[in-house]
Parts: structure tokens; C-alpha cells; sequence
């Protein structure tokens, strides 16, 4: 048993980290050789002139944004993904083995709160789990690969409980933990679960009708196709 | 558009469209994390009652998507098919709203150069009715 933790605890972990960021400066750089800036022409300044200026934050854009139309599915899935990401960043356990391999450690959360954010996490989980069963145009378009990005996300944080719990053999929950935390790591780069990062990248830079930011990169063909 | 469906599919051509602009096409349809909130920004979805075939992602997961899994293989049969999805479902109004931004109308567009190249689209003076 010592030996298998001693793997996924050293080189595995350590394999896992390197993928995790090779893998998001790669689809970062694609991103970026895909695409190209193409600035945006205005209309002529005699026709602009006659439009009215916005004179505030528009009601319209909000109400028509997921705020407006999925109140509640956009406060779950905010505090889903904000818990996902900083619950193993501030992990006192994590943060523990930060200091023994690299002497440094970041602002952790007390026990109780990552108790609460992990159940959060868990919870959020089997919400989206319910919702692909059992509404009929999720389920309209889910894929047997949906629930494996599911499991995939939700496995390290499951078995991190209960590995915190005592639950079943310590040894064996805390290696699987590990291991599927490994698992989850290099999946990001390379599946759907790459939104995390994708997600600013298109929606801030990218022109479309519903672009966040400047909006001002194109697809770009000539580069990417001989 | 009568000796267009006696002719057999040039699959050679559809798959050089669908090659060409893979890197974009093929790259999205991967990052849908099939949420379907695009739903209720599709107003033939609302006009439904919420019949899937008018989600956005749905016809973009049905017809791009299959395209890109049989890699431009498929028959005219095929083709009639998604016709109804690209053309019938969708009026190309660039509303569907994407939360990870996807730019949906793009591929629906795409996937009707793809249908239009082969003379599949909508008869407009034969009483075949887009919507």
C-alpha cells in the first residue's frame, strides 16, 4: 500500500501537474494561432452620430443573459464552479503537501468551511446528475460522455470526503482520492472540462453576437489550413 | 434541384469542406458541454413549447456533429434529413445565446453551405415551408 501511495502521491501527482499545465498553455496557444485580430470597422461617424448613446447599464441585456432567463441555475452553477476551483487551492491537506515538496504555502480555509464547500461541490454534482435524467431537453442531448465529465469532476471530491471522514479503509479512499484527483487534472486540457479556461477566451475575445469583452479576434483560417 | 437528386453525394467535397474548416468546427462541437441553455434563447424553441429538435444545440449537435462523425461519409438521405434542422428549425436570426460562447448560427451557416453544395435546401416557390 505504501508503495502505491508513495506513486500516485509522487511522480503520477507530479505527471499530473505538468500535463495539467502543458496542456492549457497548448490550448491556450491554439486558441490564439487559430484565431486572429481583425479590428472592428464602425459605421461612418455622420450615421453614428445618430444613434443614442446607452445611458446606462441595459436592463434588456441582463434580463436576456442566463441571469435573466435561469435565475437559479446561474446562482448553482456559479457557486458550483467558484467552490470547484478554489476548494483544492486552499485545502489545508493540500496546502500541507505544498510546504513539504516546495516549502511554500498559500491562505487556507478553516476546517468546518471546506467541510461545507466540499458537500456544496458534491451536492452541485448530483444536481447536474438529476437535471441530465430528468429534464427532457438536457436528456435530449446528453451523451453517455456527459456522465463521465460528471464522474470525473465529482470523483475527487467524493472520495476526498470521504476519505476526511474515515469512511471505508483510510489508506485505500485516500489513494483512489489522489488518483482521481490525477485523473481530473489531465482531463481538463483535453475534454469539455476545458471551458474552464476556454470559456474567457471566447466569450471576452472572440466576435460574435454575444461577446463579454472586446470581441475583437476572428477565426483565421490562412494560418491554421494549407 | 430535380437532376441535383438523382446525382449520388460527392462525399470527396464534403469532406474537404468539413476539413477545411475543422480546426474551428470540430474544436466547438468538443467544448459543448450540452447544458442546453441555449434553449430559451431560440424563439422557434419558445414557439414549440419547448420541443428539443428547435434547441440550438440540438441541431447543431445533429447535423454538424453527425457530419463530422461520419466525416462527410453520408447519403442524400442524410442530408434531406438535417435539412429540416438547418433550414426548417432554425431562421438564422444569430440570437441562440451560448454561456461558454459558442457562436451557433456560425455552424448552422456552415453546416447549410455544406447541404446547399450538394443542391440540398429548401424548395421556396414549391410551397415547402422554411419554419
Amino acid at each position: 500500500m505504501n508503495e502505491i501511495y508513495g506513486l500516485v502521491r509522487g511522480p503520477l501527482a507530479l505527471a499530473a501537474i505538468v500535463v495539467f499545465v502543458a496542456g492549457l498553455i497548448f490550448q491556450a496557444r491554439r486558441f490564439f494561432s487559430l484565431t486572429s485580430e481583425k479590428p472592428i470597422v464602425l459605421p461612418p461617424a455622420s450615421l453614428l452620430g445618430k444613434i443614442e448613446p446607452r445611458s446606462g447599464p441595459s436592463l434588456d441585456a441582463i434580463n436576456n443573459s442566463m441571469l435573466g432567463v435561469h435565475p437559479f441555475l446561474t446562482v448553482i452553477t456559479t457557486i458550483f464552479h467558484v467552490c470547484l476551483i478554489m476548494l483544492p487551492i486552499f485545502l489545508l491537506a493540500h496546502n500541507v503537501l505544498l510546504y513539504e515538496s516546495f516549502g511554500f504555502s498559500l491562505f487556507v480555509f478553516p476546517e468546518l468551511v471546506a467541510n461545507i464547500i466540499t458537500v456544496i461541490v458534491i451536492l452541485g454534482g448530483v444536481f447536474f446528475f438529476l437535471r441530465r435524467i430528468f429534464v427532457y431537453r438536457v436528456r435530449a442531448i446528453t451523451t453517455l460522455y456527459d456522465y463521465i465529465i460528471l464522474l470525473i469532476v465529482a470523483a475527487p471530491f467524493l472520495t476526498g470526503y470521504m476519505a476526511t471522514r474515515q469512511w471505508f479503509d483510510y489508506d485505500t479512499m485516500l489513494i483512489l482520492h489522489i488518483l482521481s484527483g490525477e485523473v481530473m487534472l489531465v482531463a481538463i486540457p483535453f475534454t469539455k472540462l476545458k471551458h474552464g479556461l476556454l470559456f474567457f477566451l471566447y466569450r471576452y475575445l472572440m466576435r460574435y453576437e454575444h461577446s463579454l469583452g472586446s470581441g475583437t479576434r476572428v477565426w483565421s483560417y490562412s494560418k491554421s489550413v494549407k | 434541384m430535380a437532376d441535383q437528386e438523382k446525382k449520388p453525394v460527392d462525399t470527396a467535397a464534403i469532406a474537404g469542406m468539413l476539413k477545411k474548416k475543422e480546426p474551428e468546427m470540430k474544436r466547438i462541437l468538443n467544448y459543448c458541454v450540452h447544458c442546453s441553455i441555449c434553449a430559451e434563447s431560440c424563439f422557434l424553441y419558445m414557439a414549440h413549447n419547448g420541443d428539443p429538435q428547435y434547441m440550438p444545440s440540438f441541431k447543431v449537435i445533429n447535423s454538424l456533429g453527425k457530419l463530422y462523425k461520419k466525416k462527410g461519409n453520408v447519403d442524400r438521405e442524410f442530408l434531406e434529413g438535417i435539412k429540416g434542422l438547418v433550414w426548417g428549425n432554425c431562421a438564422l436570426c444569430h440570437r441562440c445565446y451560448c454561456p461558454i460562447g459558442i457562436d451557433i448560427p456560425r455552424m448552422i451557416d456552415f453546416t447549410r453551405s455544406i447541404c446547399r453544395s450538394e443542391g440540398v435546401y429548401p424548395e421556396q416557390d414549391g410551397g415547402e415551408s422554411w419554419l
